[in-house]
């Protein structure tokens, strides 16, 4: 049992670094006077209970999970992609979009206004549903959302350094598929059914070669930790060293997070919301929300694996937060590529999608692995 | 005893957090949109790129679950009622209609149709916007107004009914009442069945009928067409017709009919009969028809003379409730369901839709 002070320390140790909050910032120096900032931090350092709470905050596995790259980020990035997807689908199809709840920002707090009105909504439950099951489930979803946090590291920010962190982390986001079928069991529904069959068939097209892709990079940084496989790409990112594997997870991705072309298990036309159907108020909020937090996580994965993760210039003033712009900034980038897709792609049929997974993918990931392969024996041999 | 749903909903609608609520509803309309005629043209057009109904927040989606706006577009006939109802109360809570077109506010081009009910009278109805159709322009300010109704909270209506002369207005005569058509009758009193004699140039059919006549004197045997010939016979008759036929070289049974003529209490059995084996008779159809009492319809089977009759008297049996005495089949259905009963009699009651509310009248 630690003791107060030895807790504080240990959260103090193990800080979060920014300069522009936990240090003095000096305003001018003269021979008799300094003149400074004091810190935001040092406001609470002497008040028993709250200079806990703030050492916590800054504890760095507690930000990783909560700020950075966790949950507060992540709201960060949704809100602004999903006002971003009904926008661009309206600009290619020569509208406005939403605009008028505030015209000067384009109508940016669309997707909060949508999310009030999903709070305030009556919550139905259907007689059916297996009920303790079907008001669970969606609050279970919190868990392998934010349990890859835990060992997908931004920079110096990390919760658990491990040297198997991209396995974990992709073992670990391949629990959301196994959330969206249980939710379409306990809606106990005809389109629920229809659509977690789908998205368990999906799920089997997609994963595999989703594991070869992020595998066959491993082996040609040899390394599985997060940190290691950054500094790998110091100079050259992984998309120009295996090109092939970039391009089978770039459309796992696709199918994983059921954008378009590949959105079959919640495909509306055909399935009503598939899993989703009987969900209503901010429950449905939630689970229309998962598809989301994944595409947020791989996309993090593949800034990570393929596009140099947090390598960037380092910006002094934001200390530890300088990486977690660089990988925000390209992780958002990657989302809103992969929301454009709805505004031009038609969908696939569920076997053409099966068929796509098992025979092309499947082709090209194997293709992937072999250039990781021979490129790793040319490293070694010494031939570059 | 505190009744603490009620304080909670009382809370939400006029608490603190309100104005959030009402913000959130206000920008966030959801409409699920009831396709029924042609009002989903101007609805597809006020959301498509010339007018953009988006810019408010509001988005058309094909599901009840999420949403929170009906809009109704047009014509609600008595079936499509009972989806407009399911649809309304399958919506969570804070929920809106719209209703579009003349054919929603009082019929419209359909106003004297016996199908169509009044959308008003069975979801509570926001806003309507008159038109036949109405511009997107309309459909839009009504949306406008929804949301004005919401952020202030209260209840009201943009379009007042009210009575006007429509003598004055039209410039007709006053006092003139304006009436629905009546629908033509054609309705005869007592129909009759007639079937005649006629006199044709064939020489088969009256070596036939001379052969019959022969055969069966207690019944009435004459040509009514080429290749036609009809008897008029009795039920306790009808059995020594059809062997007489079959001695004849008439080896199969066309069909058997069952006409119910409800007035004179009785039914017709009329049964065709024709030839495979003898190929003078292929083109020859011989009609024997018997008339039964419809309170005890019975009449002695055709299935030991012609084995093809069997599937057609079942059939009458199912849909006129014509015993045939003697065949094995008689008493269990095999075309329609168990619990209906003779569907094909003239007197038989339709079972009525009726998807109207009653508490809303």
């Amino acid at each position: 049992m630690l003791s107060y002070n030895a807790l504080l320390e240990m959260f103090r140790q193990n800080s979060v670094g920014i300069p522009l909050i936990t240090r003095k910032v000096v305003l001018y120096h003269t021979a008799t006077k300094v003149a400074y900032i004091p810190p935001v931090t040092s406001l609470f350092a002497k008040i028993p209970i709250l200079n806990l709470i703030v050492a916590l905050l800054f504890w760095k596995p507690f930000f990783a999970v909560l700020f950075a790259p966790g949950l507060v980020c992540m709201l960060i990035a949704l809100l602004p992609i999903i006002w971003f997807e009904r926008k661009v689908t309206a600009r290619v199809q020569w509208r406005y979009g939403p605009l008028e709840i505030s015209r000067d920002i384009g109508g940016l707090i669309q997707p909060m206004a949508d999310g009030m009105r999903y709070f305030f909504q009556e919550v139905i439950t259907h007689r059916e549903a297996h009920r303790p099951y079907f008001l669970q489930f969606p609050l279970l979803t919190f868990l392998p959302v934010l349990l890859p946090i835990l060992v997908i590291p931004v920079g110096a920010i990390y919760a658990i350094n491990t040297p198997y962190s991209i396995p974990a982390a992709i073992a670990l986001i391949s629990l959301i598929p196994m959330i969206i079928v249980a939710i379409g069991w306990a809606s106990n529904s005809k389109y629920a059914y229809v659509g977690s069959l789908r998205e368990a068939f999906m799920y089997f097209s997609y994963e595999i070669i989703l594991i070869v892709a992020a595998m066959s990079m491993v082996i040609l940084y040899g390394s599985a930790n997060a940190i290691e496989i950054v500094r790998e790409q110091s100079v050259v990112p992984g998309v120009i060293l295996n090109p092939v594997a970039a391009l089978v997870f770039f459309i796992a991705i696709i199918m994983a997070t059921s954008r378009f072309p590949f959105e079959i298990p919640e495909a509306d036309p055909e399935v009503v919301f598939g899993p989703f159907v009987e969900y209503t108020g901010i429950i449905f909020g939630l689970v229309m929300t998962i598809a989301y937090e994944k595409l947020y996580l791989l996309c993090l994965l593949f800034s990570i694996l393929f596009l140099g993760g947090w390598n960037g210039p380092f910006i002094p003033p934001l200390g530890d937060l300088s990486p977690v712009l660089w990988l925000f900034l390209k992780t958002f980038a990657l989302m809103m590529i992969f929301v454009f897709f709805r505004t031009f792609y038609g969908r696939y049929r569920l076997d053409q999608a099966l068929k796509i997974g098992w025979s092309t993918l499947m082709g090209f990931a194997v293709v992937s692995l072999g250039i990781s392969l021979g490129l790793g024996v040319i490293n070694i041999a010494g031939w570059l | 005893m505190r009744d603490v749903n009620a304080e909670n909903i009382e809370f939400l609608s006029s608490g603190a957090i309100a104005p959030v609520k009402k913000w959130g509803a206000k920008w966030s309309l959801w409409a699920v949109h009831l396709v029924t005629s042609c009002c989903g043209v101007e609805l597809a057009h006020a959301y498509a790129s010339g007018y953009d109904a988006e810019r408010w927040g509001t988005l058309n989606f094909g599901m009840m679950r999420q949403t929170n706006l009906i809009i109704v577009e047009g014509t609600i006939t008595k079936k499509m009622a009972r989806a407009l109802r399911i649809t309304w109360e399958q919506m969570p809570d804070p929920k809106f209609v719209i209703l579009i077109g003349a054919c929603g506010i009082e019929g419209g081009l359909f106003w004297n149709s016996y199908h169509i009910t009044r959308p008003w009278k069975i979801v509570p109805v926001d806003y309507f916007v008159p038109g036949c159709p109405p511009t997107p322009e309309g459909l839009i300010s009504a949306i406008r107004a929804l949301q004005k109704k919401i952020e202030k909270g209260e209840a009201r209506t943009t379009v007042k009914f009210r009575e006007t002369d429509l003598a004055e207005l039209l410039g007709t005569e006053a006092g003139k009442e304006r009436k629905p058509p009546k629908p033509p009758l054609k309705i005869a009193e007592k129909p009759e069945i007639k079937v005649e004699p006629k006199e044709v140039e064939w020489e088969l059919g009256k070596q036939l009928v001379g052969k019959l006549k022969e055969r069966i004197p207690y019944a009435e045997v004459f040509t009514t067409d080429v290749n036609r010939i009809y008897i008029k016979t009795d039920a306790k008759f009808y059995k020594k017709v059809a062997k007489a036929l079959e001695c004849e070289g008439f080896d199969h049974v066309k069909s058997i009919n069952v006409i119910d003529v409800l007035h004179e209490n009785k039914f017709i059995v009329e049964c065709s009969v024709s030839s495979y084996s003898i190929k003078e008779f292929m083109p020859v159809i011989v009609t024997f028809a018997a008339e039964i009492d419809r309170c005890n319809p019975r009449i002695p089977s055709l299935i030991d003379v012609w084995l093809s009759a069997d599937y057609q008297e079942r059939e009458m049996h199912d849909f006129f409730g014509v015993w045939f005495e003697g065949n094995p089949n008689m008493g269990q259905k095999f075309l329609i369901a168990p619990e209906v009963e003779t569907p094909l009699r003239k007197d038989f009651k339709l079972e009525e839709p009726s998807y109207v509310l009653e508490e809303n009248k």
